[in-house]
């Protein structure tokens, strides 16, 4: 189960749908370390009603750390470490004239941390509940760039509280299978609007557990209780009042008893106020059990 | 452990991919000419000088050759600088012209001789649209106050998306970019009657559109043109 636990924490549809967990802590003293880079190039977003429109072509990429630590059998250390995001937006060019109309820009910088515990309430063969806080330090770049339009943060102190469900079951001989489900509200500062997360994932293993697939459903409900976008800055991921309702697939191979790959792919059913395109992550992990 | 090499490989290929590239927009709007100096009526016996500028195929003003006439000499005459003279009394249609890479583009004002030249109150109106999938709405006329200031008028019936992060208003000869606009300001009124004073550089007849963009996403929300 530890290993099922290790590769289903993978970074999602956007980085701040990182917590995808389930309901399994980690064993005390037990560590699990991926490196991953996560990017998302956009010429689209979605708008308030639901429909997409075109926008100048942006780009996100973030290389990271993710790190859990089991400090009890019950109490896991969590840790997401954005530590090089890169935001830019493309030169628009005058096809009439091929003169740059808008140069280009970007910036390199952290990204915003998340830090918090997962605390295991109640855990037998057939069941795994429980219960994490993610604390989202903005340490990333706010307003950057000539217009404020990029951005690795969205500059606001937010706090996560999450309830996972997590369910182990075979349905077919020989191929691992779990279930689990979340639910989380997210309390933003700021004047950012609070958040519903919510969501499950349905993850097989082959060729006893060293290969993973897994698939997911990521929902983000805007409470719309913080000030319009129109008075925020934050642009691309990181605007106000963002929704959105995605999918993604991610493939886990372990190449030996601790070191593994991933790739993963995700995309959007639905969304509001944010990019609307693909994302794509591929990863090292270390399972330390 | 090769796959490992590989994974890190990709993801050092990605940064390094991550880089600027070039998104091109349809700029083309059709060259104009456009009289900035306006009068409906002359005195008799008195003169005007006419003036006009031309602007491109992006929307930028550009020095021409210009081609005045007149179409009733004998009650306005008029010379190749656009210098006019009320002869007598009638109506006649001033035109400007200007040929450019085989094609000319002309602008026509009308024009009566009375006994005694009437005050006129210049402005310039017209109606935003949305472009995109966000709400605008309204109409708007640009005018002279009593204290002559040139200002951007909104109705009641104005309406704009509160949804877009960055929302500015411009004014613009080329209603597809922002580029070479008069920036107005951030919006901070999205719905009913408001106004903003325009800069006192800019004249009323030096701009076509009223534009609408998000700036941080850089993408058109709507305009409206301003009726000649």
């Amino acid at each position: 189960m530890n290993k099922l636990f290790f590769i289903i924490v993978i970074v999602s549809f956007f980085q701040t749908s990182l917590l995808a967990g389930g309901g399994w802590p980690q064993p005390k003293g037990k560590a699990y370390l991926k490196l991953s880079e996560w990017w998302l190039v956009a010429d689209r977003h979605y708008t308030d009603t639901g429909l997409t429109d075109p926008n100048t072509t942006m780009g996100i990429f973030n290389t990271s750390l993710y790190a859990e630590y089991g400090i009890t059998n019950k109490l896991t250390g969590i840790l997401y470490f954005p530590f090089f995001s890169r935001n830019y937006m493309n030169n628009v060019i005058s096809r009439t004239t091929g003169e740059t109309l808008i140069e280009g820009e970007a910036i390199n910088a952290l990204g915003d941390i998340d830090l918090g515990v997962k605390y295991g309430f109640f855990q037998n063969d057939k069941v795994a509940i429980s219960g994490t806080l993610l604390l989202g330090l903005p340490v990333g770049k706010t307003n950057a760039g000539r217009d404020g339009n990029l951005a690795t943060g969205d500059g606001e102190f937010n706090q996560l509280v999450q309830a996972d469900v997590g369910v182990p079951f075979n349905l077919i001989k020989g191929i691992s299978t779990y279930a689990n489900a979340y639910f989380g509200f997210n309390n933003r500062t700021n004047d950012y609007s609070d958040e519903l997360r919510f969501g499950g994932e349905l993850g097989f293993g082959f060729l006893n557990s060293r290969i993973w697939l897994i698939g997911r459903l990521t929902n983000v409900a805007s409470l719309k209780n913080g000030a319009d976008a129109s008075t925020q800055t934050g642009t691309s991921i990181f605007a106000n009042n963002t929704e959105f309702n995605s999918y993604s697939i991610e493939g886990a191979f372990y190449l030996t008893k601790k070191l593994g790959v991933s790739v993963g792919y995700a995309s959007a059913f639905r969304g509001e106020i944010i990019l609307a395109a693909p994302s794509y992550n591929v990863g090292v992990f270390l399972d330390l059990k | 452990m090769r796959y490992s090499f590989f994974i890190l490989s990709v993801i050092v290929s990605v940064l390094f991919t991550a880089c600027i590239g070039d998104d091109f927009i349809d700029d083309f709007v059709e060259p104009v000419v456009r009289l900035t100096t306006i009068v409906d009526n002359m005195e008799e016996g008195t003169t005007f000088q006419f003036e006009a500028d031309y602007f491109n195929n992006i929307g930028v003003a550009e020095s021409a050759a210009m081609e005045w006439s007149s179409s009733n000499p004998a009650i306005i005459s008029i010379t190749n600088d656009g210098f006019a003279s009320a002869l007598a009394m009638g109506t006649s249609d001033i035109k400007v012209s200007v040929t450019k890479n085989g094609e000319t583009v002309e602008a026509i004002k009308t024009v009566a001789v009375t006994e005694e030249a009437t005050m006129i109150v210049t402005s310039r109106d017209g109606t935003l649209q949305t472009t995109s999938s966000y709400l605008l709405q309204g109409d708007f006329i640009l005018e002279e106050n009593d204290q002559q200031e040139l200002v951007l008028s909104f109705s009641d019936n104005y309406a704009a998306s509160t949804a877009l992060p960055g929302l500015y208003v411009y004014l613009s000869n080329n209603p597809n970019t922002t580029s070479g606009a008069h920036e107005i300001g951030a919006v901070e009124v999205f719905n009913g009657e408001h106004s903003y004073t325009i800069d006192s550089s800019i004249d009323i007849n030096d701009y076509g559109y009223v534009l609408y963009f998000c700036k941080p996403f850089n993408v058109k929300v709507g305009d409206g043109a301003l009726s000649n």
